[in-house]
């Protein structure tokens, strides 16, 4: 009893205008996932470079400062409000904080949000709170929810065929909250085509776009003709559809033609020159923004360049506070301010959208927010003996800072303030995670109401596409 | 958290995994009834309908108002003071006033609005995708019949049944398998023809990757090809299913998917969530019959109480996700494929199930009812205490004990069909590649072939649920050997045009691809993070501990120096001494000043023969350690040594914090006198049996040979096999990705870490075969695509190579065929 012969293809194109035919134009044949965003607003942007400050940057030690008390033996905790003197910006009036010197030179290029407010959490757990930052939901979650960068990657695609659209510079999941770091930088539901491209070590960025050691590109390519040459030879053809053959090869050939690209060059931060190499050579952050602005060069969709999250380590200060944010201005100081320079030499930063953020602050006495304090996670003495408790080290929700520019940002503005008196909480126009993420989707042109059903429940961008677009901070 | 209902509701897209096709709106659940519309359509004018077409006419527009206009009419939001739920409610109207006018469509206010032009400001609905013309007829009908509303029961969405019977096997004149006989009635509707089925070496290649995720070895489809038997596919599925622990170390990884179970993730950081990997490796290997399966996981024993436990991250979380509520969802979603996600928040949008429902059934896993939360809010209500389905009986029990006990009999009793139809069809699924139902976690759809469904269901229970049967019962059939069916897109497998003409390939899993390559080519993994043989060593990882201001730091690259001095007894003699030493990343190893060993790959364990003269009454190991690499990172050294004497006592050294570690050496700091008192405690960075490296199996002083390699399924997932979609376990995954991505492309065809075990792999193919390039290029096809290569693709790789093969030759052709399209689809 033998089927009759048919012609696979014909077949298979037989079925496909037959399915085409009775789904309807509406409905996508190549992907059954579609977004309900309409495709053709208004964008002020094309691109976004998220500068991650993993681990609670504190705002009242960067980019607002209060009333400067030097360390001295004896000093009662509640006194310190900041560890820094405050320094003149380029916006008058506007001052940050001592060791930001180069970033106070380009606040006039962007805006400065001091209001920012970080979800209600509970007991603190930074990557939880990072999670919420970068999915705007709270975990857990029911569904695996997409990072924003999977969100722009699967809205926007790629604006260069082969650089990957979500780019994440800088963190290693294997090190300290490695599995729950993992929990948010995936695209979700989205499917892991718009996952993020992970590289760790910006001073190897190119290893992950270059055939590796040993392959030549005369090898590589024999490789990959040897590869198609067998498929085609293949005697057998009926173990798959040619539909997932088809994607199969496809995704091949993408990744071989990145690999071949002369833009993969772009990885590669050795050829930069070496006077801008080290102008941005603070470390790994440094570089990671370097590779960000050459990868934004030739067509990145999302990059986010993050001081790598290692508990207790950069930003979270749990002692030693003061000491240690003299490192970390120094690793961001230089390459924040030298990006946004580039950028705007280059005539970039008008269509690029760059975000410096943390999951929250800090402070020396308050965790959590007044009202609302949570379970301290750090003893802190009544008064300061050693300049290991001179700092801020506890974790603080209720003000927060982030400096925006480019991308249809308003320039030379600061959007709300907090107290001039502990506790420093935002006293005006408070500023919440959805309004940043529904911004941020403005400035793309991503349609506030963007969403797909998962398991037949309609999932937003944020939640429910709440988050009213923040129209004070864009020009 | 204050949700917005409203915002869930504008549904005008495409679903992600149910059905995108539907021909009229591209709503999922709620299917336009064009049945009726014909009907009514053509009845002759101003005949009177029947009571029951009347019911019809009535309920079908219940359900355009409950899709298309509940959103902001009904009790939840009653926009204009309008709702549209009851009859009073329909017939009372809005705040402007009564509606609609029974017997007269024309001046009815309710479809004057609904046929505004899209844009007028009182155009109903304003949001969201106007109402079909057809839909407004159907509402016009009603009205102009006299608005009858029907004394039946409102059902939004469609319920499958839960009740289950047998059905009759149809007479068939040549088929015998009932599978086959159900799916013959289905081909024969549709008109198709039968296909025939793949060859002996297709399918054993087939029949291994789905029961054993592995292939077989040339040799053995050899034999299986001339084997004579006629029945020798079945027994080969039986021999398959008797090897438990291949078949256990390849079926975990869908029980790991479909109970959420992981050895690292998200809760376990401080106690928030509790794997169940002890209980379910055991259950799979003894096939545990799936009633008491099911049962243990709703009422566990402490080893399977991690499911129902859920998961807790710390902090405060919102009331949807409590952990009864999880329990409640993933019950409610792994077990009967219903979506309890949406109620637990709020009356569910895609299927029936209200709120107080959901609440119902979280309290059967809660020791006081809990208050219902609806969006994040507290109601001040309560709900009672009862299974999704009140039908299949009561929950009873004064504590949480037994009302877990009395849920699991309601559960599994045969009269809840509806649990032994989900795990067919999952099997189906897993086996075919498209369930009778999909999406698989949708079990009120209609499944392409009902009577199939029922038949294996309600065998399954007839047979005392046993997996193994089911297994048997779909791979034995003559469908499952057929060759993989061509269809247009996935969209089109989720979709109401699909029909059943084959099996569906499947792509590798993460896991398949991972065993496949270790067994043919070279271990992917070293280290297991979860060992279901529980292999025990003192050892420590430990390294010099590295502080940043005052925290310990993750080591930076360098040179690190250890010791550690110990005593022997010399008094008795001494018969050998065995040392087990690995580290990451390089070291050199010297016993009393001696130079025993050095290495250079923590993943190669090495197995010393100490002699024991070197020994004295004071000894000293002393180990320079290298940390390699820019960044910092991990680095650690495990070593154990074991001393036998002639009586046969042991002395036993561990790697531990006992030990003495430096960043410098000093003059003879290789000598047991040396002063290290300046030296610091070393660091511990793990034990054994749970650390960054996972546990080495081949760090052992048993002779017995230790398993050629290691199982991917036991393997904490890593950027590799999370990029080959293995899934964050983190929620239920019922389903995995498939499709090939950019990222996968890369990742495979040129990541270090990937490129370097191929190579490894060349380097022992290379030392097999030399420059025998046919040689090679035989066994490598046999190997991996377990058939000979034709002359044309001899001819390709002879083009490509040319006659002597270098490692690199042979790496490349490794690579290449491991991922064709033949290899990597089942």
């Amino acid at each position: 009893m033998k089927p009759p012969v048919q012609d696979r293809r014909q077949f298979l194109g037989a079925m496909r205008n037959a399915t085409v035919a009775a789904l309807g134009a509406s409905v996508p044949t190549l992907t059954y996932l579609t977004s309900c965003g309409r495709p053709s607003l208004a964008s002020s942007a094309d691109r976004v470079i998220l500068l991650w400050m993993a681990g609670g940057m504190c705002h009242t030690e960067t980019f607002d400062p209060k009333r400067y008390t030097p360390f001295e033996k004896g000093m009662a905790t509640e006194d310190i409000w900041s560890t820094f003197q405050s320094i003149p910006t380029s916006i008058d009036g506007l001052q940050i904080s001592q060791g930001l010197e180069n970033i106070a030179s380009v606040m006039d290029r962007g805006t400065l949000i001091r209001s920012y407010r970080a979800g209600d959490l509970g007991f603190i757990l930074h990557t939880r709170h990072q999670y919420h930052w970068h999915t705007c939901y709270e975990p857990p979650q029911s569904v695996q929810v997409p990072h924003i960068g999977g969100w722009i990657a699967k809205e926007l695609g790629p604006d260069n065929p082969v650089i990957p659209p979500f780019i994440d510079i800088g963190q290693r999941f294997t090190v300290g909250e490695g599995e729950e770091l993992k929990a948010f930088h995936s695209a979700g539901f989205l499917g892991s085509e718009y996952g993020p491209f992970v590289i760790p070590d910006p001073a190897r960025g190119l290893e992950s776009v270059k055939p590796p050691e040993g392959m030549s590109i005369e090898r590589f390519e024999a490789r990959m003709k040897l590869y198609q040459d067998l498929i085609d030879k293949s005697p057998v053809k009926d173990f798959s559809s040619t539909y997932q053959q088809e994607s199969l090869q496809r995704s091949m050939e993408r990744a071989y033609r990145l690999l071949k690209s002369p833009d993969a060059q772009a990885f590669d931060i050795t050829q930069e020159p070496d006077q801008s190499y080290q102008q941005y050579n603070t470390g790994r952050f440094g570089l990671g923004c370097l590779l960000a602005r050459r990868l934004a060069e030739r067509g990145a969709r999302f990059i986010s360049v993050t001081t790598e999250y290692v508990p207790f380590f950069g930003w979270d200060t749990h002692e030693n506070g003061h000491t240690r944010l003299v490192d970390m201005k120094k690793q961001i100081d230089r390459p924040v301010a030298q990006l946004i320079l580039d950028l705007e030499e280059r005539g970039l930063l008008d269509r690029t959208l760059v975000i410096l953020a943390s999951e929250f602050s800090r402070d020396s006495l308050v965790e959590g927010r007044p009202g609302q304090k949570v379970k301290d996670q750090v003893e802190v003495p009544d008064t300061i003996e050693d300049m290991k408790n001179y700092g801020m080290h506890r974790h603080f929700t209720d003000g927060c800072s982030l400096a925006l520019w480019g991308g249809g940002i308003k320039k030379g503005y600061v959007h709300g303030e907090t107290s001039p008196v502990r506790p420093f909480a935002a006293v005006t126009e408070p500023v919440l995670i959805e309004q940043i993420h529904q911004t941020i989707y403005h400035a793309l042109g991503m349609d506030p109401e963007t969403h797909y059903k998962i398991e037949g429940r309609p999932v937003y961008t944020t939640p429910d596409g709440m988050g009213e677009v923040l129209h004070d901070v864009l020009a | 958290m204050t949700v917005a209902v409203l915002g869930h509701w504008i549904s005008s897209c495409t679903d992600i995994n149910a059905s995108p096709a539907d021909p009229i709106d591209g709503h999922s659940a709620y299917v336009f009834n064009k049945a009726l519309y014909e009907e009514v359509r053509n009845m002759p004018q101003h005949e009177q309908m029947d009571s029951v077409l009347l019911d019809n006419l009535n309920l079908e527009v219940r359900a355009i108002f409950a899709h298309k206009c509940y959103q902001c009419h009904s009790r939840a939001k009653s926009k204009g003071d309008l709702a549209l739920e009851t009859r009073e409610q329909v017939m009372r109207g809005g705040g402007d006033g009564e509606i609609l006018i029974p017997g007269d469509s024309r001046n009815s206010r309710l479809v004057q609005r609904l046929e505004l032009p899209r844009g007028h400001e009182d155009a109903m609905p304003p949001k969201g995708d106007a109402l079909l013309k057809e839909e407004i007829q159907m509402i016009k009908w009603w009205i102009d019949h006299g608005a009858h509303w029907s004394e039946r029961a409102f059902k939004q969405f469609r319920e499958a049944p839960l009740a289950l019977s047998l059905p009759p096997i149809p007479d068939h004149d040549y088929l015998h398998h009932p599978v086959d006989i159900f799916v013959d009635q289905h081909f024969s509707q549709h008109r198709m023809t039968r296909p025939t089925p793949i060859n002996d070496s297709r399918f054993i290649r087939r029949a291994y990757l789905d029961l054993h995720g592995l292939l077989p070895d040339f040799r053995v489809i050899e034999q299986f090809v001339n084997d004579p038997r006629p029945d020798k596919r079945s027994l080969l599925v039986d021999d398959l299913l008797r090897n438990r622990e291949a078949f256990t170390a390849h079926w975990i990884s869908f029980w790991n998917d479909l109970l959420r179970n992981d050895y690292r993730g998200i809760g376990y950081i401080e106690g928030g969530r509790k794997q169940i990997s002890d209980w379910l490796h055991d259950a799979i290997l003894n096939n545990k019959p799936y009633d008491e399966f099911v049962a243990e996981i709703v009422n566990p024993i402490e080893e399977s109480e991690g499911f129902i436990k859920g998961i807790q991250w710390r902090g405060v979380v919102n009331a949807s996700q409590r952990s009864e509520l999880q329990a409640a969802q993933n019950i409610s979603q792994t077990f009967l494929g219903l979506n309890l996600k949406c109620a637990s928040c709020h009356n569910s949008f895609v299927n029936n199930v209200m709120l107080d429902q959901a609440y119902a059934f979280a309290n059967v896993f809660s020791s006081e009812p809990l208050e219902i939360f609806r969006c994040d809010k507290a109601t001040g209500r309560y709900s009672n205490t009862a299974f999704i389905y009140p039908e299949l009986g009561e929950v009873v029990g004064d504590s949480l004990k037994d009302r877990l006990a009395s849920l699991a009999g309601i559960m599994v009793q045969p009269a809840n069909g509806r649990l032994y139809r989900t795990i067919v069809n999952r099997f189906w699924d897993r086996l075919f590649g498209r369930g009778l139902i999909a999406p698989v976690d949708e079990m009120d759809k209609m499944p392409w072939n009902q009577d199939l469904l029922d038949w294996l269901a309600a065998k399954f229970i007839a047979k005392d649920f046993d997996l193994d049967w089911l297994l048997r019962t779909l791979m034995t059939s003559e469908t499952y050997q057929w060759p993989a069916v061509e269809y247009p897109s996935d969209a089109y497998l989720l979709s109401s045009e699909f029909v059943f003409r084959g099996p569906v390939a499947r792509r590798l899993t993460a896991e398949q691809f991972v065993d496949v390559f270790s067994a043919s080519v070279v271990p992917i993994y070293s280290g297991i993070d979860y060992d279901p043989d529980h292999r025990e060593m003192k050892a420590q990882w430990i390294w010099h501990k590295e502080i940043e201001l005052d925290r310990v730091a993750i080591p930076k690259p360098g040179t690190r120096y250890l010791r550690k001095v110990f005593r022997a007894d010399l008094g008795t003699p001494l018969k050998e001494a065995t040392l087990l030493i690995t580290v990451d990343d390089k070291y050199v190893l010297y016993l009393n000043e001696q130079k025993i060993s050095e290495g250079h790959d923590w993943r190669d364990v090495q197995k010393i023969s100490v002699p024991v003269s070197i020994l004295k009454e004071a000894n000293c190991i002393a180990i320079e350690a290298e940390n390699s690499g820019v960044l910092p990172n991990e680095a650690g050294v495990l070593l154990a040594l074991e001393v036998m004497y002639d009586n046969g006592n042991t002395l036993s050294i561990y790697s531990d914090q006992s030990w003495k570690t430096n960043d410098r050496k000093s003059e003879g700091w290789l000598l047991s006198e040396f002063d290290d008192s300046s030296w610091e405690d070393a660091q511990r960075y793990g034990s054994f049996g749970y650390s960054h490296w996972g546990k080495l199996p081949e760090f052992t002083f048993d002779p017995s040979p230790a398993d050629p390699f290691i199982r991917s399924a036991y393997v904490k997932k890593d950027l590799f096999t999370t990029t080959l979609n293995r899934p964050m376990r983190d929620n239920v995954t019922t389903k995995r990705e498939e499709e090939t991505t950019l990222l996968q492309a890369l990742m495979l065809t040129n990541s270090a870490f990937f490129m370097e075990r191929i190579s490894k792999g060349a380097e022992k193919w290379y030392a097999r075969f030399g420059d025998d390039l046919e040689g090679l290029t035989e066994a490598m096809f046999q190997q991996l695509l377990g058939r000979n290569p034709s002359d044309e693709e001899r001819l390709v790789v002879r083009n490509s190579i040319g006659q002597s093969p270098t490692p690199e030759d042979i790496a490349d052709l490794i690579w290449t065929v491991v991922l064709l399209p033949e290899f990597q689809f089942i």
